[in-house]
């Protein structure tokens, strides 16, 4: 299943003040795979999926992307590997003064090479998917939450990118419309070859539907690293959180 | 180095560190910026847009505030010289140069600092701690060209504008107080006698150096701004404290090479 390595950590730590958020983190995403990152709340999820993504850098160790050290790479290069790049943020971030159309058309316009008709198209059709068909014209204030979560979803995903990083796709929808997502992130994930995908997501239920392999962060290190099969051999903690009674609301420190 | 010395030097050694770099991230700021306008990625339909914002909105201010300005000084300045001569002849001609060169641009650059200062700060640092910024990032859309950039150009024109518009509202009004109270001629008022070109060159390269400054300051102040809700108010009112040093330090230093240079 697992193909190169597409992002490496090594070594990852990552500070706010002076409380380590996450440290030591080795971890690989490799091309083609799907990979479930799991673990209580505010146990530094999106804290690494920000490193993922170079839009924090590490204090501690690297992270290296198609081989390329995100800190220090020159902006050209840093663009260059962006535009392979699709980003669901946890809180949607929309961008407010632009209507839902031009939220999820901006990536392929920024990018360039997409005809106008053609964009209006995709976008269109992106959104129907996600049942969002009638909110084309609306602004993101006008939306609820779990509208906006689909927004952000088609927005990340309209460029067919090759690296997706969704931060918690699934939360505040109803299961539907839950099940509709995840399968989006597994045609997503197999609409080219060789895609890199990471799930932020406490939905294990419909996680296992569709990773292949998970990582646990617990207390900012990543507890557990493998195969469902791998669960058993692990920590408890592991398989209590993957298996039932752990859920998102206890664990945190 | 024992426990007390390590901690005298973090205590002044962490301030210095944090002012260094906040100097550093604006200055920063400003030549990236620059650097965008030069290789003209300039997003004109924005610059329009920010133009119309800033603009619209403070001409109810500057019209107000420059009115009264104007017949204050005038009043003012008329009662001193009553006392020593009574000889108005040259009120008119002083009072529009030191408009043209110093107070125009000046409050003009002042209120917008305030106003249009605070405004730039909120928006982008809302759009920073709700990670609307990290979303353009992603999509390499450079903050700086997309939301700075704009900003800057229109609010160079719009301060040139204002201050001009600025000069006229403070000249006619100086003037109806001035035949009003004092009853001087209005065409006696209204002499450029005094003005030359340095003063007008002066006065223009003062607006623009404002309005290039503040939404460089307060745009770097919303995009470093960090900690929800919280951090916005913080970020705003710094821009609004920064900005309005800023146009005072310029308005000293572009005066003090005006009197060397010219
Ligand atoms: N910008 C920041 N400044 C300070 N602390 C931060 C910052 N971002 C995150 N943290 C802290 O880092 C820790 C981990 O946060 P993170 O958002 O990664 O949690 P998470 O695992 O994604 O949680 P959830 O499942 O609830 O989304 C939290 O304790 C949070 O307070
Ligand atoms: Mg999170």
């Amino acid at each position: 299943m697992s193909g190169d390595a597409v992002i490496v950590c090594k070594g990852v730590g990552k500070r706010y003040g002076r409380k380590w958020i996450v440290r030591d983190i080795d971890l690989e995403v490799r091309a083609g795979e799907l990979l479930g990152l799991i673990g209580p709340g505010g146990h530094g999820k999106s804290v690494l999926l920000r490193l993922l993504a170079g839009l924090a850098t590490p204090d501690e160790g690297e992270v290296r992307v198609r081989g390329k050290n995100l800190a220090d790479i020159d902006p050209f290069e840093l663009a260059e590997l962006r535009r392979e790049y699709g980003y669901l943020f946890q809180n949607y971030a929309l961008f407010d003064f632009m209507s839902v159309a031009d939220n999820v058309a901006f990536p392929l316009r920024q990018a360039g090479g997409v005809e106008e008709p053609e964009i209006a198209r995709r976008v269109k059709e992106r959104l129907e998917q996600l049942g969002l068909g009638e909110a084309l014209d609306r602004f993101p204030s006008e939306l609820s939450g779990g509208m906006k979560k689909r927004v952000g979803m088609a927005r990340a995903t309209i460029g067919e990118p090759a690296i997706v990083l969704y931060d918690d796709p699934s939360a505040g929808l109803d299961p539907v419309t839950s099940s509709k997502i995840f399968r989006l992130v597994r045609t997503m994930h197999h609409s080219q070859d060789d895609v890199a995908s990471v799930v932020v997501s406490h939905d294990i239920d419909r996680m296992k539907v569709i990773c292949d392999r998970y990582v646990m962060i617990f207390e900012g290190k990543v507890l557990f690293d493998g195969p469902e099969e791998a669960i058993e051999g692990a920590d408890p903690m592991v398989g209590k959180f993957f298996f039932g009674s752990l859920g998102q609301s206890s664990g945190a420190s | 180095m024992n426990a007390s010395t390590t901690n005298f030097f973090e205590a002044i050694g962490a301030p210095v560190v944090d002012i260094a770099r906040a100097w550093g991230s604006m200055f920063g700021c400003g030549l990236r910026t620059l650097r965008a306008i030069a290789m003209a990625r300039i997003a004109w339909r924005e610059v329009i847009h920010q133009s119309y914002l800033i603009g619209n909105r403070s001409v109810p201010f500057i019209t107000v505030t420059l009115g009264f300005l104007g017949m204050i000084s005038v009043y003012q300045v008329a009662m001193q010289i009553k006392q020593i001569i009574p000889d108005f002849t040259m009120l008119g001609p002083a009072f529009i140069q030191i408009m043209i060169r110093e107070f125009a641009p000046t409050i003009t650059g002042l209120m917008i600092a305030t106003r249009v200062g605070s405004g730039i700060a909120a928006e982008i640092g809302s759009m920073t701690v709700t990670e609307q910024v990290d979303a353009l990032r992603m999509c390499n859309a450079d903050p700086i060209v997309y939301l700075i950039v704009p900003r800057a150009i229109a609010c160079m024109v719009m301060v040139l504008m204002l201050s001009i518009y600025a000069v006229l509202v403070s000249t006619i009004s100086g003037m109806l107080m001035a035949n009003g109270a004092f009853d001087i001629n209005m065409r006696t008022f209204l002499s450029l006698q005094l003005t030359n070109g340095d003063d007008i060159v002066i006065g223009a390269v003062k607006a623009l150096a404002y309005g290039f400054s503040i939404p460089i300051i307060a745009g770097n102040a919303g995009l470093t701004t960090s900690g929800g809700s919280e951090g916005v108010g913080w970020a705003t009112t710094r821009a609004v404290v920064s900005t309005s040093f800023a146009v005072v330090v310029l308005d000293f230093l572009i005066s003090a090479a005006g009197y060397i240079f010219t």
